[in-house]
């Protein structure tokens, strides 16, 4: 076997340590690397811009730990928005594995930080199975659907939700998606009952949205951590106070970075040991 | 009569809401559209359940019969009932004095870095099979791959300093090739689920009644 033969099949392990590495010295000596604002979600943050104090959003944490890192920076960049906004938040999970403790997390975070108070900035509605039913039946009527918040508090004797009966209520809703369920946000909740509806995604999963957002089915994809550490550069750049929050998504962009280039350097060495290989057994 | 009544249920439940979207008639949608939706958020939740004895029938097979990997299932079940038994006796959240109940523990504490640890790995796999499958063997190969370098440079800030418009460019490609490719599987896979749906309406198809 040639240098370049055994080369083209380099042990992974390498590989994985170079991986390893180039996760890792990122983490100790953070680059700090710029922030660019892509056209998807500089229209989602326009959007909530446009509303006014009062308005609500819902928010659906269809996610779980799995996807936490991308998804956990996009949605505290999204409720500090909403919070500075004065926007009232409905969050609420239709996923079963884990999305109502993300929410609950994430919206306590809300409270730690800034102080926003369960019942007057947001509510957690919790979580229901099924997923396409209670999209449906919320159409109608979310009480039906959700007759308590997370806490087990009627909904109707929570003041914030006065007057929110149904998707008619709403500016927008967002589904922070894994998985198939922000695909049936937008052809069901959409398409159905004409609300507003934005996705943030993961990274693998924003490929797909684009299809939907040139339609005018979603008026805009968060997309992964990229997509996360533009919406925290907008707050900021909107929003004094949110100067010295924590970004953590634009912390992780410096190793994604680093990380990309390692695998794009292995292509292009893959490729340069493949070329070299075939060109010699041609030769023969 | 066993056969007929469930088709029957089965037409009436697939085409009243459709017929309630296209002709929104007061007592279609108030009476009988909202009705099934909230008959539909019960029903679902039944598959829950559905999917819990199905699981732990499975698993007690695999054990009975020492199947492959059958120590996974003594795992599985065990940790599946101690986490019902925290969830609906031990309560959720936080005490009054900040300590977690078991069942937020187990998932902060366990679950969570289980499932974190899991799609970190991917990172290191990606890494690995694209090394090995991004050849330059052919001409759609070749393209795959270059499409798949200006997305992964132009999706991180490196690639704004290499050039300014290697963001936009990465753009273009999730914006137009990307788009046009998704589109045709999304269309290709909505016609098979409305021509699947019609098949159902129309009691052709009958997976309700355990065969077609």
């Amino acid at each position: 076997m040639s240098w370049a033969d055994r080369l083209l099949f380099v042990d992974r392990r390498i590989i994985f340590l170079f991986v390893f590495v180039g996760a890792l010295v990122p983490i100790i000596a953070p680059i700090g690397l710029g922030v660019t604002v892509s056209p998807p979600v500089q229209q989602v943050f326009d959007r909530i811009e446009e509303m006014q104090p009062g308005d609500a959003v819902m928010i659906a944490f269809d996610y779980g730990p799995s996807d936490g890192p991308e998804l956990d920076p996009m949605a505290n960049s999204i409720l500090r928005h909403c919070h500075f906004r004065g926007v009232k938040v409905v969050g609420l999970s239709l996923f079963p594995l884990g999305g109502v403790d993300m929410a609950i997390a994430r919206m306590r975070q809300l409270a730690d930080e800034l102080g926003a108070a369960d019942g007057v900035g947001w509510v957690n509605l919790g979580y229901k199975d099924g997923a396409q039913a209670p999209m449906k039946a919320m159409g109608e009527n979310i009480a039906s659907v959700f007759p308590t918040d997370a806490n087990g508090v009627p909904y109707e004797e929570i003041a914030m939700l006065e007057g929110l009966r149904n998707y008619n209520n709403f500016e927008m809703a967002i589904s922070l998606a894994t998985s198939i369920l922000g695909e049936w946000w937008i052809n069901l909740v959409n398409a159905q009952f004409g609300i507003d509806v934005a996705i943030g995604t993961t990274a693998v999963s924003a490929p797909k949205y684009y299809a939907y957002m040139e339609a005018k089915q979603t008026l805009g994809v968060i997309g992964g951590m990229k997509g996360a550490s533009e919406y925290e550069e907008l707050v900021e750049r909107h929003y004094p106070q949110a100067k010295g929050l924590s970004r953590t998504a634009t912390m992780g962009m410096d190793v994604q970075s680093i990380v990309h280039l390692v695998i794009i350097f292995f292509i292009l060495f893959g490729n340069l040991m493949f070329i070299v290989t075939r060109g010699k057994k041609e030769a023969k | 009569m066993k056969r007929q009544i469930p088709i029957m249920l089965a037409i009436i439940a697939s085409v009243c809401p459709v017929i309630a979207f296209f002709f929104p008639d007061r007592w279609i949608n108030e009476w009988f559209n909202q009705r099934l939706d909230a008959w539909m958020v019960i029903i679902a939740s039944f598959a829950l359940l559905l999917g819990i004895v199905s699981m732990i029938q499975v698993n007690i097979h695999k054990i009975r019969r020492r199947a492959r990997g059958w120590g996974f299932s003594i795992i599985i079940l065990v940790t599946f009932t101690l986490m019902a038994a925290f969830g609906l006796f031990g309560g959720q959240g936080e005490r009054a004095d900040g300590s977690l109940y078991p069942f937020t523990w187990m998932f902060q504490f366990v679950f969570s870095p289980l499932q974190a640890t899991m799609f970190s790995l991917l990172a290191f796999y990606v890494a690995s099979a694209s090394y090995r499958a991004f050849r330059v063997r052919n001409v759609e190969a070749t393209l795959l791959l270059i499409g798949a370098l200006i997305i992964m440079v132009g999706r991180i800030p490196l690639g704004t300093l290499i050039h300014p418009l290697v963001p936009d460019i990465a753009e273009w490609v999730m914006k137009f090739p990307n788009t046009a490719a998704q589109r045709g599987i999304i269309i290709g896979a909505a016609l098979g689920a409305a021509s699947m749906s019609v098949r159902v309406m129309v009691g052709i198809e009958r997976p309700y009644m355990g065969k077609s």
